[in-house]
């Protein structure tokens, strides 16, 4: 019992690099710049479960404040992207 | 520990990728977002080489604040071309 949450840690692993594969494929095709902005997006939600995985991996628990500052900064980075897409900022 | 380098090949491929796409994409806004995906990359390449402070300050200042200014940056500059033409 002591493999499974091993095998957990594994098969997340790849997934999460699926995501960052497609996401990296949407940022180099994206013919408009919202596209981009989708594309930047998705990788700051997989960035954040990565760093929690990262954080599970190497048993520290520090890495999970890195994880949640990183939160809420890269929101404020997308949402001043997509403000400037909307004219304003 | 063989995850954790599959995790650093993945993030070294993926910040080659986008910094070559901030060099030779057309319009200046896709630039600055892949510039932002560059250092969220080098934030999470901190975190797997054991530096979490480093790794927060490049995600406070590199992710976040860098792409806000250059993105007000870009609007101001470009208010300034559309008044002199």
């Amino acid at each position: 019992m002591d493999k499974l949450p091993e095998i957990i840690l594994h098969i997340s692993t790849y997934f999460v690099s699926a995501g960052i594969i497609l996401a990296t494929l949407r940022l180099i095709k994206g013919p408009t710049m919202a596209d981009r902005a989708v594309a930047l997006d998705t990788f700051t939600v997989i960035s954040i479960s990565l760093i929690v995985l990262i954080a599970c991996i190497a048993g520290r628990v520090i890495f999970l404040d890195v994880g949640m500052v990183y939160a809420i900064l890269s929101f404020i980075g997308v949402v001043a992207v997509a403000r400037y897409i909307e004219g304003g900022l | 520990m063989e995850l954790q380098q599959g995790i650093f090949v993945l993030m070294g491929l993926a910040m080659i990728v986008a910094a070559i796409l901030a060099m030779y994409v057309k319009d200046l806004v896709s630039s600055i977002i892949a510039v932002g995906v560059v250092s969220l990359f080098a934030s999470i390449l901190y975190l797997l080489l054991q530096a979490p402070d480093v790794a927060m300050t490049e995600a406070a200042i590199g992710a976040g604040l860098s792409t806000l200014i250059f993105l007000y940056a870009l609007h101001k500059t470009k208010d300034a071309e559309e008044e002199n033409d």
